[in-house]
């Protein structure tokens, strides 16, 4: 049997850590840390195969641990928080993050989040394919199809498109949509990133698909949603 | 206007006036000479006597006795027999010479008072459309720093002063740092004087350094409890004030203070007010709240319960484990209010404002909204046909999901509820319509109040919902107004004065 991974959960709450054992169970090999300091060393030492981090933790800030977490170690994080402002959403996703899910969460939402931070983790962006729901992505010939009919998109629709598809699952923020699809010097220039989602939104959205593909998480970013009941 | 108070009172004492008495003297004296042939020496004293009334009028008090007397000598030696002696012969003569001196000094006194008097009279006046000049601009000015920097260039025109002003500091010890509008330099000796007059509450004289050495005066602004803070003021042309100014000054400087003080006042009034209004704010928080807040939980734990007392089928388990997960959404949905409710009170809501659709921002509100629609036909305008504007998407989700869930809960299911969006110029107005009852004309003005329940309101609910909508429309500047529909149902309009981009400005970008 393949061994499942390894989920470490870093929070100070001993409630909380109780409650994610049990979810996680099914699917993980759960193991604990409750300060920053000592999730630190247990990821160096364990080699999680994704992380849940807290950020309001005794020792010190969680985003303090992110950041020296991602001097050396591209593990996937998933923030835990019960900060949900924006401000500190787009600050964690910056900063590193692979997601961020508020407490209290739903706990389907939060298998579904870790479950695509993982994914992307394993695959990387050399698949040649990408597929979510109707929509398929052929990153060899630069096509895209919609329930199999190809449609046309602009140079700048396709590059937006490709990077929203290499994070699906994720959200992905303004600053980093811009920097990747316009360059360093566009990271203020939200208005033509909203221009281009509309244009791409209309092209690829089923009308009728009770979920949408493109989701607007206000203030943060886009995220690509790979249907769960579609497929 | 300028320095024109103390320069009469000065002028008094100037050379060019005794110049000027001295030539007129001498002008009548010639006349005198060439008339004395025609009409004798005693019409003389007449011409004389009208020099001094003359003089009387217009110079000062020593002038007036220098020519009175001056006019009394010219006419014994020149006119009185025997003529160019000061000798007199007749004992009329004698008799003559004493009455014209002594009803010289008297007209010469008489009508110098009377110049005095007007002289007095022209500066109480003046002295009074000063102090009004500065109760209407600095006492009614608007805020208190506009009142302020208009009483430092009033005090500037009016005195030909340079002017600084340092105002006590919350903790009761006076400024380092002179108010923006002052153009008088504070060097640190200044600075010292300052403090001696705030410490001592009396005004105090100094040698500046400059310019040229002149005087430098902290006044303290007294006001009825305390020292607001200090006037400083040195002259600009001259080198030192008389008492007449320095008084007028002090004057300034007492009603400045009270302007301050008043002001402090007020600001601790609407400050205790506030305090006020929170802590009804608490009040009301611990009755309302704290009934949404156990309800639910109790629901949670009397779910949990059945649970853990095991025996339970199946399918009663399930209805049993809905009923904690809506319970707890509920809890949630209390505490969001009340946190958002919080940050609106607290004014720390503070737009952070980025181009969006309209459309995305209808849609993100209605899937906030979810399953509390579910009941009801929702009709949404096309918003994608909208430029894009620039607002906080989501404060602004908030707001419209408050207003939908508002008018699912009250109109009958299966009723519409029509949501749409238009630009008017530069303002966004977003609609909600339902086919409710509408509301009552009574609680019109009070729906957006915080805790406020109508008076038929289904149980729960906290009463916050409208009031962060508006809470959160406030902070774009914006305002949100409910009314009532014919023939039936209510409206709430949300207008936003927003900045627009059309699509086709944003494909230059390309």
């Amino acid at each position: 049997m393949n061994e499942r991974p390894l989920a470490l959960v870093i929070d100070d709450e001993q409630q909380i850590r109780k409650l994610l054992r049990i979810l996680l169970e099914e699917e993980y090999r759960v193991f604990e840390s409750e300060s920053g300091r000592q999730g630190l060393s247990d990821i160096a030492a364990r080699r999680p195969d994704v992380v849940l981090l807290d950020l309001g933790l005794p020792d010190m800030d969680g985003m303090v641990v992110l950041k020296r977490l991602r001097e050396w170690s591209r593990v996937p994080v998933l923030i835990l928080s019960v900060r949900e402002g924006p401000d500190d959403k787009v600050a964690a996703l910056d900063g590193g993050a692979d997601d961020y899910v508020t407490k209290p969460f739903e706990s389907v939402e939060l298998l579904a989040r870790l479950r695509a931070i993982q994914r992307r983790g394993a695959v990387g962006p050399d698949e040649p394919y990408f597929q979510a729901g109707h929509l398929a992505i052929d990153f060899n010939s630069r096509t895209v199809s919609v329930s199999g009919d190809e449609v046309k998109l602009t140079a700048t629709e396709y590059a937006l498109l490709k990077v929203l598809a290499q994070h699906a699952g994720k959200v992905v923020t303004h600053k980093q949509l811009l920097r990747e699809v316009w360059g360093p010097n566009a990271e203020e220039q939200s208005q033509y990133l909203r221009v281009y989602m509309t244009h791409l939104r209309k092209k690829i959205e089923i009308s009728e698909a009770r979920e949408k593909l493109l989701r607007t998480e206000s203030g943060i970013g886009y995220r690509l949603v790979i249907p769960t009941r579609n497929r | 206007m300028n320095g024109s108070i103390s320069k009469s009172i000065r002028a008094a004492y100037s050379r060019h006036e005794l110049l000027l008495a001295a030539t007129a003297t001498a002008v009548v004296t010639i006349f005198s000479l060439m008339l004395v042939p025609l009409t004798g020496y005693v019409a003389i004293a007449l011409l004389y006597l009208l020099l001094v009334v003359l003089a009387g009028l217009k110079f000062s008090r020593w002038t007036v006795l220098l020519t009175a007397g001056a006019g009394a000598v010219l006419w014994n030696f020149l006119f009185i027999p025997p003529r160019y002696t000061i000798y007199i012969e007749k004992i009329e003569d004698l008799m003559l010479f004493a009455m014209f001196f002594v009803v010289a000094i008297a007209m010469g006194h008489i009508t110098n008072r009377l110049r005095e008097s007007q002289v007095a009279q022209q500066q109480r006046e003046r002295r009074t459309s000063a102090l009004y000049e500065l109760v209407r601009q600095a006492g009614l000015a608007p805020d208190p720093d506009t009142g302020l920097c208009a009483a430092i260039s009033l005090i500037e025109t009016i005195f030909g002063v340079r002017a600084a002003l340092l105002l006590r500091l919350k903790d009761h010890t006076l400024s380092r740092t002179p108010h923006s509008a002052s153009s008088l330099k504070m060097d640190p000796a200044a600075l010292d004087g300052a403090q001696t007059a705030f410490d001592r509450q009396t005004s105090v004289r100094q040698l500046t350094a400059a310019p040229h050495q002149s005087e430098g005066r902290y006044l303290p602004l007294k006001a009825h409890t305390t020292v607001m803070g200090v006037l400083a003021v040195a002259p600009a042309r001259k080198k030192s004030f008389d008492a007449a100014e320095i008084e007028l000054l002090e004057t300034f400087a007492v009603l400045i203070g009270t302007i301050l003080e008043r002001d402090h006042l007020l600001e601790a009034f609407k400050h205790a007010e506030i305090l006020e209004a929170s802590e009804r704010l608490h009040r009301a928080l611990l009755q309302s709240v704290s009934h949404e807040l156990k309800t639910p939980l109790a629901a949670v734990r009397t779910g949990i319960d059945a649970l853990a007392s095991g025996a339970m089928i199946e399918n009663k388990k399930r209805v049993t484990i809905q009923e904690i997960q809506s319970a707890s959404r509920r809890l949630q949905r209390v505490i969001d209010n009340l946190l958002n409710m919080s940050r609106i009170e607290s004014g720390a809501v503070q737009p952070k404002l980025d181009w969006c659709e309209v459309g995305e921002l209808i849609e993100a509100a209605v899937d906030l909204a979810g399953d509390s629609l579910s009941e009801h036909r929702l009709v949404m305008t096309n918003g994608s046909n909208l430029p894009m504007v620039k607002i906080d998407q989501a404060l602004l989700e908030q707001c419209l999901c408050n207003l939908l869930l508002n008018s699912a809960s009250w109109s009958p299911p299966g009723s519409q509820i029509t949501v749409t969006a238009r630009l008017q110029d530069s303002l966004l107005v977003l609609s909600v319509k339902d086919e409710g009852k509408g509301i009552r004309e009574s609680e019109l003005g009070r729906i957006f109040d915080v805790f406020y329940r109508g008076a038929d309101a289904r149980p729960g609910g906290t009463g916050l919902g409208l009031a962060i909508v508006d809470g959160f429309v406030r902070a774009h500047n914006g305002n949100v107004h409910a009314a009532n529909r014919q023939p039936r149902g209510a409206e709430f309009v949300i207008t936003i004065p927003v900045e627009t981009l059309s699509a086709d400005l944003a494909e230059e970008f390309a």
